[in-house]
């Protein structure tokens, strides 16, 4: 936990910075008051300053504090989970909303928990259905369809 | 009178079929959010909210309300059935009632939350309805230093009290007003930080943001281990669930003291229905006249809490509706839909849209008929939604965070913002940072920005103006309050430590 509050404080530190000299590029203040760096321009700095103070408390403090991220299957699991809903976000431009729910629940339940394919499919087919009739039947939302034309 | 013709008008609107209907289902789906452990309402609400564009506001107001309402009463269930608490309000209803649930008593434990839930959340009602008019045409006379006050009052409130540590909950609060600079400025047009590309231009979205940081967060903080629950085998029919003349006589004060202490703390900006429940449980040891009970299945452990939590979560539409400063994560999520509607939360909503805010008054109190029908008479069902595997649970709600992200505007880049969020909203809670003081800056961001520039535009004094008119002065004051104390705190240790070694 030390070491992740030194790195986070040192990122948002960066962060702050970036920020309050990123608000140099816009107005300061204009004939008619505040400009659009004014409010940037403080908040920048305020990041800032509360990153130091977060920076310097982690590293005064004494012992590295216990672990904060899951180990072993735990992580993987994680890393499964986010890995998986990027594919299905960045392949559903290709593969359509449709199609696309359906295998990543495939993937998700058969896969990575161990269902029975039984429980699979059925969860599988009846998500992709319901969510196909609500959103884009009932609300019209023009979801992307895929290579199979669905 | 006034408020008769406009109970009325509510009613009118509330109870249209389609509304009724949309009651019921919020209840229903409240219900189970509240009980499933690891989905609170602030995730409930963020999820539901793509479903309500195909709606008019005030019928997404009714779903969502509704399912506020309902994940109170439900949190319950799974407090009392498998000593896990399903939302954060319901964590000291654990301490008694699985107590109350060990001794075959799970049945009176669950009966005596849903009568005090019902009283608390009715008169939560009744004095929402007669405050809220009053509150709002006070706040009409607000200028823009009034209303940046009051929102940085909230700000730092809801900051101070939500996370563990305070300096982190500050970062989250300060991180959530700088993602709210990004894109068009609406006076000058410059599009700041937008680097060239269009979508971050348009600025950051509030729903992929609150879809990201409480559904998707929320589910990798499960992920990680997918626990196994025990559930109590219990009864709980009709005649189970009914309470005894002792049991009515202990919990009959525990009610009420709950439903006041509640519905006030709710009004607070920044103290939603945990902390109410939290002073309940703590109030009613104190008045005890058995304390030594307390822990080992009180009945008062129960009745208290419940009733307060219901109350505050009445309690916090209070500032929501008139102010349009959310007191907890839950409304501040209400209050971002209610701006992707179109609608001007403040005080001018209750004379701009009578129709919405009555409606919605009059479909609380429909709503805590039907969780009190709910409650009483069908826990079964919902003990059963308790066994659904969280593995299954995971993969529908990650299927709902994508698909709710697009529906609003159509683009997949909404929907890698949601992810993007969702891993932030994970390191944020295991790092112990709060993602709701980060969604409440998002949502009051723009328009405190505004009210700031207006504030010092008419200042002929610069900041100064902020203490010259006296509303404006009491409300920095006490924001500047909040802030102060637990941060000059934290400014110290870490001084006090640095001062160790000579400079």
């Amino acid at each position: 936990m030390r070491l992740a509050d030194q790195v986070s404080g040192a990122l948002l530190l960066v962060f702050g910075i970036g920020f309050a000299v990123g608000a140099r590029r816009y107005p300061y203040w204009t004939p008619h008051g505040p400009g659009s760096g004014f409010l940037p321009l403080w908040l920048g700095l305020t990041m800032a300053v509360l990153a130091a103070a977060l920076l310097v408390g982690a590293t005064r403090r004494a012992g590295p504090g216990g672990a904060w991220l899951p180990g072993g299957r735990a992580f993987t699991r994680l890393i499964v989970v986010v890995v998986a809903t990027a594919l299905f976000i960045w392949l559903m431009p290709w593969l359509g909303m449709a199609p696309g729910t359906f295998l990543f629940l495939v993937a998700l339940l058969r896969f990575l928990e161990g269902h029975g394919w039984g429980t699979t499919l059925g969860v599988a087919v009846a998500t992709t259905t319901v969510n196909w009739l609500v959103f884009m039947y009932w609300l019209s939302v023009p979801f992307p369809i895929g290579v199979l034309g669905f | 009178m006034d408020l008769f013709a406009n109970l009325a008008l509510g009613f009118g609107v509330a109870l249209t079929p389609m509304n009724v209907l949309l009651a019921v289902a919020g209840v229903i789906m409240g219900t189970l959010i509240g009980a499933l452990p690891g989905v609170g309402p602030a995730s409930g609400v963020a999820l539901l909210l793509p479903l309500t564009f195909g709606m008019s506001p005030t019928s997404g107001i009714i779903l969502l309300s509704a399912l506020y309402a309902g994940s109170m009463y439900g949190g319950t269930i799974t407090s009392v059935l498998i000593n896990t608490p399903g939302e954060s309000a319901s964590v000291v209803t654990c301490i008694d009632g699985y107590q109350m649930a060990l001794q075959g008593r799970a049945g009176p434990a669950l009966g005596v939350a849903a009568f005090g839930s019902f009283v608390a959340g009715t008169a939560g009602v009744v004095l929402l309805m007669t405050m809220s008019p009053l509150l709002a045409k006070w706040a009409l006379s607000f200028g823009p230093p009034e209303t940046f006050a009051l929102m940085l009052l909230g700000l730092t409130t809801v900051t101070g009290l939500t996370g563990d540590d305070a300096l982190k909950g500050y970062i989250s609060m300060v991180l959530g007003l700088m993602l709210a600079m990004v894109g068009f400025d609406i006076v000058s047009g410059d599009a700041r930080y937008a680097f060239g590309i269009n979508e971050m231009a348009d600025g950051v979205d509030f729903l992929p943001v609150a879809i990201g940081l409480f559904g998707f967060g929320e589910v990798l903080a499960g992920a990680e281990g997918a626990a196994k629950m025990e559930i109590l085998h219990a009864k709980y029919g009709l005649r189970d669930v009914m309470l005894t003349a002792t049991d009515w006589a202990r919990s009959r004060w525990p009610i009420v003291r709950g439903t006041f202490l509640g519905f006030f703390i709710g009004v607070l900006p920044g103290a939603g229905p945990t902390i109410a429940s939290f002073l309940s449980y703590t109030l009613e040891k104190k008045v005890s006249r058995h304390p030594e009970e307390f822990g080992h299945g009180a009945i008062e452990g129960v009745a208290g809490p419940e009733s307060a939590n219901n109350a505050a979560s009445a309690g916090a539409m209070v500032p929501m509706l008139t102010l349009g400063i959310p007191g907890s994560a839950t409304t501040a999520v209400m209050l971002g839909g209610l701006m992707m509607w179109g609608l001007r939360p403040g005080p001018l909503l209750f004379e701009k849209n009578p129709d919405f805010v009555w409606g919605l008054i009059a479909s609380l109190y429909l709503a805590n008929v039907l969780l009190l029908i709910l409650n009483i008479g069908f826990i079964p069902p919902f003990e059963r939604a308790l066994r659904l595997p969280y593995t299954i649970l995971m993969a529908l709600i990650i299927v709902f965070c994508v698909t709710g992200a697009y529906a609003q505007s159509n683009k997949l880049w909404d929907v890698g913002q949601m992810l993007v969020f969702g891993v932030l909203g994970y390191l944020m809670r295991k790092l112990g940072y709060s993602p709701a003081a980060l969604v409440l800056a998002l949502v009051l961001g723009p328009l405190a920005e505004r009210a700031l520039r207006q504030s010092l535009i008419i200042s002929d004094s610069g900041l100064m103006i902020f203490f010259t008119r006296p509303i404006s002065a009491v409300l920095v004051i006490a924001a500047l309050a909040a802030v102060a104390v637990p941060l000059v705190r934290a400014l110290t240790d870490a001084l006090r430590r640095r001062a160790v070694v000579p400079a």
